[in-house]
């Protein structure tokens, strides 16, 4: 077999393991979108409910919907016709648009109404209360309201189905038009409560699309437009725009890149053969989480695949060090010891994430040391098998001689670096914002006309807020209802002294089980009741068997058990009332929703006048919280990736000094890049964390490169080839994103594109040799 | 064979069609009346839930488009207002409720024909219901059957009975059989027939049953 046989041979089979590994990875992978599993594990029983209500509580999960564009008749059919189609989707608890239900209560729950019903609790069901009831009511078939009540009236005189449904019906319910809510701009609103958490963007766009899909659908839409707002809904965008911009910037660059190498090497093979090792180190990072893991988080990958920018620097290596006189294998052989000190080292530090107990970090860790390690090694043992022969020496590359000629010239003043550090120290403590961003939302900012328009349909529908729940603990769910009834009177004097405007609270669907049974023992019986109601309408013209199947359902009531939490869950309302009740390790808790809250501390005298058994929850204070705690765990890990990092670059070198030279202009740009972050008013996140390790492990190439001792010019020439090449490249990727317009992106962008800037003049500048100069060459 | 027939009808359809468009217009046109337009009367309800007719006096107000008032002053006291599409009910001393239209869409189309009826708005009154005439100038009949399907589920139609240019009687005949009779204008003090029948009410309507 000729040589350029065996060489086509090698690659052939590379490439058919390549295809082989994307098809098994995306044979077995789930990518999971839900911001949470990205998060550490949830340690106290408060933490677990926030990360569950984060997503999963039912402010969260609510999407408030606006028909508009044409006139309210219309807008009002759309909605009871999108009503109806997404009642009939699993992908939806609850629907509703303000149309008068008449199965608030289905059939078999009917008789249950004199056990779920405030109306006799403060006078009895007696011939007195029914008189007053049925008075009304000849008032009522009079007046035109008449035609609804009708079909109700024999057996609900006392309209107790009407009165459980407005006391069911949304605490500040928007006005009605043509039977269904609107909005003061003529806008038919609907709130939508979808069953996928809130924040797992892939099954709320499934949801958002069937939504829109079922919006198409309907009959004479003509000119109508559906609006659709919530947090879902926001979640989803910011995904979709961040996504979008990223691969545009992310086309643009490779663009760039491929016009670079091809400027670079001059060969279109060597092009295509340069991406190998980093495909391969891609699909083996992916390949071992799948096998692992089986899942992935959509964040572990974004960030794998920056932190994995580090290996397209091996090839680049490779393919600039090439010299003369030597075959690749030879040149790769000579470049080994550092490349693998490199890699080691990063892999090492790397091990520190893997130790965090953070399943995302496990996962980026497995992901990067085994994407570096195999990038590495193909870069070792099969690019060199399958380079062409012919190569053009990058010590003769045009421009290279005079660049590095003026690298050489540059004066290197030794006080410069400590003055440096110097000026960093003063810019950071000069800082004039927070050291850390713990709002994450902040990074992925939601348009400001959308945040107002959510606002304003919110203030509509009466919509609760997302960031406050009211959380009652108790023992049972029994007795969260009944601290739910100890507490209303308390509560509706804080929406009376207007504190808040309305607190939505789990005894308001279902009573406690006493209450209940305090009910049901002061029905009357048949004859007590019989004879009340015969007294009640001997004046009116009532016909005198009109009211027996009420006499039946009152009745019925005397011998129901109550009706207990599991049971009302089979209840049209049961989902709304599931999503109220919680159990948490052997204790209950449930949570009411809060519209309109003005007075935080108000809540405060309730919770010490229930022994904190009611309590106010911030959610996005706590998430804050949880932000800072996940955060010092990645700062430990960070802290311990130092250290071994440190170590094993001393191991390597076994020599302090050479050491020194590689670790401390790493350090100085890395504090370099933190000081201009700071001093420009950026508060740190976790994605600055990332890209600064990113930034460091490209500067620790650059900086072992450019400590090596070069046997003669053409070598140092071919280094400051390969650094200048691998220098545009990743400026070419992150200074388009410094500029993207979405902070995330941004956040990244920025701080790669000043680290390569910082860790390359710094290397250079107190690389060992270059003080050495003058005995050098 | 055929020739005679077509030729009739060809003669008789224009001015069949004419006559039956002329009439509800020009019947509703002639009920128009000076803004604000009042009248005692007396209503008799049919129920199925009742036992016996409920018999109720007060007075109607039209205030313009849109704008209707209703009181009770007997057997109970009741004042209803109906104005910017809320209806609002005022009960001997007790706190007003406001219900607002949209609530009951179909009510909102029955009260706008109530509306455009008294306004002498035909063209409003033809966009909501079907209307058919009966009878000549001195004792006329207008039948307003609604189009729209959800209100045609509560309301079959509502008659007016008039004779020359004044309204005598408005009836309401629900879906379901029940009825409401009120006697207007010149009829708002008759004395009711025995026995209290809607038949003998109708008389009284039509003017075959004189007092």
């Amino acid at each position: 077999m000729t040589v350029r046989a065996r060489r086509w041979l090698l690659l052939a089979g590379w490439v058919l393991v390549l295809g082989a590994l994307a098809l098994f990875v995306q044979r077995t992978l789930n990518i999971s979108t839900d911001l949470r599993s990205f998060m550490p594990p949830a340690q106290t029983a408060d933490q677990k409910l926030i990360m569950e209500q984060i997503g999963e509580g039912p402010g969260s999960r609510l999407l408030l919907l606006a028909i508009g564009g044409i006139d309210e008749t219309q807008a009002a059919e759309l909605s009871r016709g999108l009503v109806a189609a997404l009642r009939a989707d699993a992908r939806f608890d609850e629907v509703v648009n303000g149309a008068f239900d008449e199965d608030v209560l289905a059939d078999d729950f009917l008789p249950y109404r004199y056990l779920l019903t405030p109306s006799f609790d403060a006078a009895p069901l007696d011939a007195d209360l029914l008189a007053e009831e049925l008075a009304m009511r000849v008032e009522d078939l009079g007046s035109p309201a008449a035609t609804l009540l009708k079909p109700l009236l024999p057996r609900d005189p006392t309209l107790e189905v009407m009165k459980l449904a407005e006391r069911w019906s949304p605490p500040k319910p928007p006005r009605m038009r043509e039977g269904v809510w609107f909005s003061n701009e003529g806008e038919a609103l609907l709130l939508v409560q979808t069953r996928a958490p809130g924040f797992d963007p892939a099954a709320q766009g499934e949801a958002i699309g069937a939504i829109e899909a079922a919006f198409a659908a309907l009959p004479d839409r003509g000119a109508a437009s559906l609006v659709i707002s919530g947090p879902g809904y926001f979640t989803t965008l910011v995904n979709a725009n961040t996504r979008d911009e990223a691969q545009w910037l992310g086309h643009l660059s490779t663009i760039g890149f491929v016009i670079l190498l091809l400027i670079a090497y001059r060969s279109l093979a060597v092009l295509g053969l340069a991406a190998l090792p980093i495909a391969s180190g891609a699909l083996a990072g992916v390949g071992a989480i799948a096998a692992w893991f089986g899942e992935m988080h959509g964040i572990t990958l974004a960030f794998g695949f920056t932190l994995l920018g580090v290996a397209q620097e091996y090839p680049i290596r490779v393919l600039s060090h090439r010299r003369a006189g030597a075959s690749a294998l030879e040149s790769v052989r000579a470049l080994w010891p550092l490349l693998l000190t490199a890699i080691a080292s990063a892999c090492i530090a790397y091990l520190a994430f893997f130790a965090s107990g953070v399943t995302g970090l496990e996962q980026l860790a497995v992901f990067t040391i085994s994407g570096l390690i195999v990038a590495g090694l193909s870069t070792r043992h099969l690019l060199p098998r399958v380079l062409p022969e012919r190569f053009r020496d990058a010590a003769d590359a045009p421009g290279i001689a005079s660049a590095w000629a003026f690298v050489e010239r540059m004066p290197r003043p030794r006080w410069l670096p400590p003055l440096l550090l110097i000026v960093a120290a003063t810019m950071l403590w000069f800082a004039p914002t927070p050291f850390w961003e713990n709002n994450l939302a902040a990074l992925t900012p939601v348009p400001k006309d959308l945040l107002e328009r959510e606002g304003r349909l919110r203030g509509a529908l009466g919509a609760p807020d997302v960031r406050y729940l009211v959380v009652l603990d108790a023992d049972s769910a029994d007795g969260v209802l009944a601290l739910s009834e100890r507490i209303t009177p308390a509560v509706e004097a804080l929406v009376a002294r207007d504190a808040v405007e309305a607190v939505e609270l789990p005894s308001r669907y279902l009573p406690s089980l006493a209450t209940q049974e305090r009910r049901r023992q002061q029905l009357p019986d048949r004859v007590t009741l019989a004879a009340a109601l015969a007294e009640a309408q001997r004046d009116l013209p009532f016909r005198a068997d009109l009211f027996a199947p009420f006499l039946d359902d009152v009745e019925r009531a005397r011998t129901l058990e109550p009706l207990t939490p599991q049971a009302f869950a089979n209840s049209p309302l049961g989902t709304r009332l599931a999503a109220m009740l919680v159990e948490r390790a052997g204790r209950w808790l449930g949570l009411g929703t809060v519209v309109g809250l003005r007075d935080t501390a108000a809540f405060d005298a309730l919770g010490a006048s229930t022994d904190g058994r009611v309590r106010l929850l911030d959610l996005k204070a706590a998430s804050e919280s949880l932000v800072v705690a996940y955060r010092e765990r990645i700062l430990h890990a960070f802290a311990i990736a130092i250290v071994l990092l440190a170590a094993t670059v001393f191991i390597a070198f076994r020599d302090i000094k050479r050491a020194w030279h590689v670790l401390a202009p790493m350090t100085l740009a890395t504090i370099l890049v933190l000081a201009v972050l700071r001093i420009g008013g950026v508060s740190l996140s976790l994605f600055h964390l990332v890209a600064l390790t990113l930034a460091a492990g490209l500067g620790l190439h650059y900086a072992l490169f450019f400590e090596r001792q070069v046997p003669d010019v053409a070598e140092a020439r071919r280094t400051l080839h390969a650094t200048l090449v691998c220098i545009i490249s990743a400026l070419l990727v992150f200074a388009l994103l410094a500029w993207s317009s979405l902070p995330v992106l941004r956040a990244i962008g920025l701080t790669v594109s000043l680290g390569v800037g910082f860790h390359f003049c710094l290397s250079i500048l107190m690389a060992r040799h270059a003080q050495e100069r003058g005995n050098g060459d | 064979m055929l020739r005679l027939p077509t030729l009739l009808a060809c003669l008789l359809t224009p001015c069949l069609s004419a006559a039956a468009e002329a009439g509800p217009a020009a019947l509703v046109a002639g009920l128009k009346r000076e803004l604000p337009a009042r009248t005692p009367y007396t209503e008799v309800r049919f129920a199925q839930m009742f036992d016996r007719p409920l018999v109720a006096r007060g007075e109607l107000e039209y205030l313009g488009a849109g704008r209707l008032g209703k009181r009770v002053d007997v057997p109970y006291a009741e004042t209803t207002t109906i104005a910017d599409g809320q209806v609002k009910v005022q009960r001997g001393t007790r706190a007003p409720r406001e219900i607002a239209l949209g609530q009951i869409p179909e009510l909102e189309g029955f009260l706008r024909g109530f509306s455009a009826l008294l306004g002498g708005d035909a063209d409003t009154l033809a966009r909501d219901f079907e209307l058919t005439t009966r009878g000549d100038g001195a004792h006329w009949q207008l039948s307003l059957a609604p189009k729209d399907t959800r209100l045609r589920r509560r309301v079959k139609s509502i008659v007016v009975d008039g004779a020359q240019a004044a309204a005598r009687c408005f009836t309401i005949n629900d879906a379901d059989g029940d009825s409401s009779v009120m006697l207007v204008e010149s009829l708002a003090a008759t004395e009711l027939p025995k026995p209290l029948t809607p038949h003998n009410l109708d008389l009284i309507c039509r003017g075959v049953l004189a007092k």
